[in-house]
């Protein structure tokens, strides 16, 4: 089968020792992959990997089969405008209005009119519930609206790949329930492949066809629920439970 | 190029009340200051208004509102571009294929060049109303007499090279500012460091360009 995304034998060093060493990832068409791991030890790396926003030190990142960094640069483009990415700090554009950054993206890679555009804005904000705020500014709405925000502009231009980086971060339990439940309902309808970042092990198990844990410079991939529960390795096992001793020190949080 | 227009009208429009309110009082310090110094030294303050006009027009007029204009448009530049760098707008910029730079750097640096040129203008124009004024005031001179001393040590020449220098300072402050808050680190002390250093930064680069561009200019005359 063809994979969709792939690290190759990648290591990343940003000059304190490889972050990421020799690492290998496989992600199918329609797979939903969540990362979890102590926070500081590269998940969110791993999804800048995938999107091309990082460069591995060695090895390769393939998106659809293509290799992305000897791609000229408007092929690599190309992909990444098939990719849409909820990032960590939202990365809402502050200048620009709720509405505006839904529209931002169609604005400039699409040639939609000005109508299309606004009606395509409107399905969105409906989307993800937030339509009564589309003439707010992001710093006018609460953190739950801005992930929600977020999430829409990543998928503005209906990207096949979406990356969520903690789209549950800092979030009350209900809200961080609506918000996969939304992502799940999103990724149904457009039938894409998704990758999360989220240390919440509930969600992670409600959303996840294959949990991978990101620590100590490796991928430890295990599989769903029941797979991870019942994995052997004493870094999963501290980690899922939240117990304070075993091999991971907590050092890096 | 609507962005041009915005950025043009922040860092033009916006800045002029305190870059004249500042090129004023420095006006009246350097027709005050001379005229005492002049009397001191050559017993009268006939020259006063050329020395002045001159010391308006080759350094006083260009400097004092590029700093400025440093303090208030570069520092605001940095924070900005930093945060937006932090907040990792830079990257969702990227990932839809735009260029950070075309897009934050370059209608910034047009207005800030055509803006550093108009304010230089402007800032020199006043200033040296300013200085006549003063000198009427406190000096006696009838603004003629002012103005047929200062012909005797300037000319528009002066005005030309001064408008010169205010666009290349210009140029100084949005590539400086960019670069810092580029180069941001996370957190809003990384904001507050970027800024510091932009300021600095573009506040001596000016200075040591001034001298480049005096030098320079001073083979025309
Ligand atoms: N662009 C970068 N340049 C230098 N260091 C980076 C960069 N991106 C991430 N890092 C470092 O990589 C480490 C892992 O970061 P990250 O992936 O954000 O962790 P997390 O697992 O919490 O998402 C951190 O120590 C961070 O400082
Ligand atoms: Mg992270």
């Amino acid at each position: 089968m063809q994979q969709q995304l792939a690290l190759q034998d990648v290591t990343i060093d940003f000059g304190d020792g490889p972050l990421l060493k020799n690492v290998n990832l496989a992600v199918a068409p329609g797979e939903s992959v969540v990362l979890i791991g102590p926070s500081g030890l590269g998940k969110s790396v791993v999804l800048k990997l995938f999107a091309g926003l990082l460069k591995p030190t060695s090895g390769k990142v393939l998106v659809e089969g293509k290799d992305l960094h000897a791609l000229p640069a408007h092929e690599q483009s190309a992909l990444q405008l098939r990719m849409g990415m909820l990032f960590q700090k939202n990365a809402l554009f502050d200048s620009l209005s709720v509405g505006e950054n839904i529209a931002f993206p169609m604005r400039e890679k699409t040639s939609l009119d000005e109508t299309e555009i606004q009606r395509q804005v409107d399905f969105f904000l409906e989307a993800v519930g937030i339509a009564y705020a589309a003439a707010l500014f992001p710093d006018e709405i609460s953190g739950g609206m801005q992930k929600r925000l977020g999430i829409a502009r990543a998928l503005a231009l209906r990207p096949q790949i979406v990356f969520y980086d903690d789209p549950t971060a800092g979030l009350d339990p209900i809200t961080s329930r609506r918000i996969i439940e939304l992502i799940q309902k999103l990724r149904e309808e457009q039938n894409s492949t998704i990758v999360t970042v989220t240390n919440d092990m509930a969600r992670a198990y409600q959303l996840a066809d294959r949990i991978v844990m990101v620590a100590d410079g490796e991928l430890i991939i295990t599989g769903g629920k029941a797979q991870t529960l019942a994995n052997k390795d004493p870094r999963v096992s501290q980690f899922i439970r939240g117990k304070l001793d075993g091999p991971l020190t907590g050092r890096h949080a | 190029m609507k962005d041009i227009f915005v950025q043009l009208e922040f860092v033009t429009w916006q800045s002029l009340p305190v870059i004249l309110f500042c090129v004023c009082f420095a006006a009246v310090v350097t027709i005050i200051e001379s005229s005492f110094h002049m009397k001191l030294v050559v017993q009268n303050d006939a020259l006063v208004p050329g020395f002045a006009a001159l010391l308006i027009l080759r350094e006083l007029g260009a400097v004092v509102s590029a700093l400025l204009l440093t303090s208030r448009v570069g520092a605001g530049l940095a924070a900005e571009v930093g945060s937006m760098k932090i907040t990792e707008q830079i990257e969702a910029l990227k990932m839809l294929g735009i260029d950070p730079v075309r897009f934050l750097v370059v209608p910034r640096f047009v207005a800030c060049v055509i803006g550093g040129f108009l304010l230089s203008l402007i800032a020199n124009l006043v200033c040296l109303y300013c200085a006549m004024l003063v000198s009427e005031a406190k000096l006696s001179y009838s603004s003629g007499a002012f103005i047929t001393s200062m012909r005797a040590f300037v000319t528009f020449q002066d005005l030309v090279f001064a408008c010169l220098k205010g666009a290349c300072f210009g140029a100084v402050i949005p590539l400086v500012s960019c670069y810092f808050g580029f180069r941001c680190k996370s957190g809003a002390e990384g904001v507050g460091l970027a800024t510091t250093n932009s300021v600095v930064v573009s506040s001596v680069l000016i200075i040591v360009l001034d001298f480049v561009l005096t030098f320079l200019f001073s083979h025309f005359y």
